[in-house]
């Protein structure tokens, strides 16, 4: 049971290792944190949509595809009679839009516009990009070409494969430790937290960032792909394997009228089962040539593997994707594998715990190398430059994000409705909100700032509900009431990460540094900054 | 009911699994059990977290059951540790 000092060891591969994770895990730690983060929200981007939405009733699927089908295609028919392609995603019980999308040749322009399943017609909610802005921005971040975004958190991502291998190499004791943590031991008891978070939930960590590289595989790594598919035709069908794409065809020029889509979507019903047609694409709408692909939805099939019934213009079927090879197989494995759309409701709570300790893991990861250094200090005043600068990025990257997403979602609440650029603004709020954060930082004290950001952060997080109960009629007691289990879901998750960061935030406030008996050169030096003022203990 | 019952298991075995260990059986019994009771415990840990595996297995299939199982595996020995770890938390009075 104690705690082991740090013996000069001899340099063999743990400790190499243990450098390796220590350096890629700080260079680009602050950024896999905010990607963790955002993306462990994006396993109910949905809901935090519909959350941000709050004009906008919840939808029941219950077998009215057809009939949204149907609508929807008329809807098409005056928004984009001239597109080449439009795309249909279905409503759904997690999804209360329609999100369609259309392509025109001349110019080149694909466009995407959100419509109301039961009207067909253009949304009457504020506008928003609600929780699809937090899953964007998990991989490409923001106010950046998404080509170089995407590069970014390749790179982000990668790094953090070589710390995930680095870190279990280094790891001592994965299974004596299994359970073990230490109280009040200072870097023990972080590294022990560290250990813990990274222990319990690697099967996860391990796939979500292996899996996140394979997504943009081609991306990153193009040139085998490049190699081995030359000519159009071929890139076609590598594409068709990986992705519900119909096969290009010219239009005919001769104008018909599509036979009733809504059939084509019971048609799929009957094959995969009632609401399982999660996507309608048209391709060459109104022509005789045209073709239409229902795609599968995502529910309960964990491969996102093309899956899709192919009809011509006359309404007949004329195909079905029901395989892919081994390989795109995989591929659509690993991609559903991240992003987690087949789960159900506990599946998905399964996720984001996850996913939170993953982002929890990163923190502590962070916080332990400051605390390292720290420790090893005999005053608080031989504190490096570069040091203190991790300090204060730390702060505003793990405390200032919490209050920069919550503004985010106060902007949602606030902004007047008729705001011009108001959907911009609420990013652009996010983003304000986060530069204060570091503002602040850099200016308060090392402790002062982590408790006033994360009881800033508690407190922002604990009077949404109540803001939201004020200024909709979707309070948290009608929505428990109406059984709104979405709205009472994201009010009640708000509350429960109020409380977490509430609790971090007293922790920090009692935290008493304790003399180590085991090392002389810490007597009385806090792990997390500058020595307490007396008065402030409780 | 899948989901609880397998979570339910997880937490289970995860704990048979701590309780067989030395460290956590000072902090649990005061004392440290003999071998053979360890031994059990340790097995008895294992083939609950076999069990769980069997049935989420069963009832949802390979591929969904083997995502199901990393999750409540992850969550069921998270709470082990939480449990543990509060246990033995300077302000929990003991």
């Amino acid at each position: 049971m104690s705690a082991t000092p740090p013996a000069p060891k001899p340099r063999g591969l743990r400790r190499s290792m243990s450098e390796l994770h220590t350096w890629t895990g700080l260079l680009l730690g602050w950024l896999i944190y905010a990607m963790f983060l955002t993306g462990t929200v994006s396993y109910f981007r949905d809901e935090l949509s519909q959350w941000m939405r709050p004009e906008l009733p919840a939808y029941r699927a219950a077998g009215e595809g057809p009939a949204v089908a149907d609508r929807t295609i008329a809807a098409m028919r005056t928004l984009a009679p001239r597109a080449t392609l439009w795309s249909i995603e279905m409503p759904s019980d997690r999804s209360n839009v329609v999100s369609v999308s259309w392509r025109t040749a001349k110019p080149p322009t694909i466009t995407f516009l959100d419509l109301d399943p039961v009207t067909g017609g253009r949304l009457t909610a504020r506008p928003t990009r609600g929780g699809d802005f937090f899953y964007a921005f998990h991989y490409q971040f923001h106010y950046l070409p998404a080509y170089v975004g995407r590069l970014i958190a390749g790179l982000c991502a990668m790094f953090m494969l070589v710390a995930i291998i680095s870190g279990v190499i280094t790891h001592k004791k994965f299974f004596a430790d299994f359970f073990t943590f230490r109280w009040r031991k200072g870097q023990r008891s972080w590294l022990d937290a560290h250990n813990g978070l990274a222990v319990l939930g690697l099967p996860f960590h391990v796939m979500v960032t292996y899996s996140g590289l394979v997504i943009l595989m081609h991306l990153y790594m193009p040139w085998a792909s490049l190699l081995a598919f030359k000519t159009p035709a071929q890139r076609q069908q590598l594409t068709a394997q990986i992705a519900p794409v119909i096969p290009p065809s010219r239009p005919s020029g001769t104008p018909a009228v599509l036979a009733g889509v809504g059939d084509m979507v019971r048609q799929a019903e009957a094959r995969w089962g009632v609401d399982q047609a999660g996507r309608v694409i048209v391709n060459n709408p109104d022509d005789a040539a045209a073709t239409v692909a229902v795609v599968r939805g995502e529910a309960g099939r964990p491969s996102r593997s093309p899956r899709y019934l192919l009809f011509n213009a006359a309404g007949t079927m004329i195909g079905a994707k029901d395989d892919v090879g081994p390989a795109a197989e995989t591929h659509g494995v690993l991609y559903a594998l991240h992003l987690g759309r087949f789960a159900d409701v506990p599946l998905r709570w399964l996720y984001f715990l996850v996913s939170l300790a993953g982002t929890a893991m990163v923190a502590t990861g962070m916080v332990l190398w400051v605390v390292k250094r720290r420790q090893k200090l005999a005053r608080p005043e031989e504190a490096s430059f570069g040091l203190r600068l991790v300090e204060k990025l730390n702060v505003a990257s793990i405390g200032g994000l919490s209050i920069a997403m919550t503004a985010f979602l106060w902007g949602n609440r606030l902004l007047p409705i008729g705001l011009p650029g108001r959907l911009a603004w609420e990013i652009h709020l996010f983003f304000l909100v986060w530069l204060a954060t570091f503002v602040h930082a850099l200016v308060r004290r090392h402790r002062q700032a982590w408790i006033e950001q994360l009881a800033g952060a508690a407190a922002l997080l604990f009077l949404l509900p109540v803001l939201n109960a004020i200024v909709t009629p979707r309070g948290l007691l009608h929505s428990l009431a109406a059984s709104d289990w979405i709205f009472a879901g994201v009010d009640l998750t708000l509350l429960a990460l109020g409380a977490l960061h509430a609790v971090m935030a007293v922790a920090l406030l009692r935290h008493t540094p304790q003399p180590r008996r085991t090392s002389p050169r810490t007597l009385a030096e806090p792990t997390l900054g500058p020595p307490l003022p007396r008065k402030a203990i409780p | 009911m899948t989901h609880a019952l397998t979570l339910l298991l997880c937490i289970l075995g995860f704990s048979a699994l701590a309780s067989a260990m030395t460290r956590h059986q000072q902090e649990l019994f005061q004392r440290t059990l003999d071998p053979a009771t360890s031994r059990r415990l340790r097995a008895a840990g294992w083939l609950t977290l076999l069990l769980a595996l069997g049935i989420v297995v069963a009832r949802q299939g390979w591929g969904l059951g083997l995502v199901s199982y990393s999750g409540h595996t992850s969550v069921g020995a998270g709470l082990v540790f939480i449990a543990l770890a509060l246990r033995g938390s300077p302000l929990s009075g003991r």
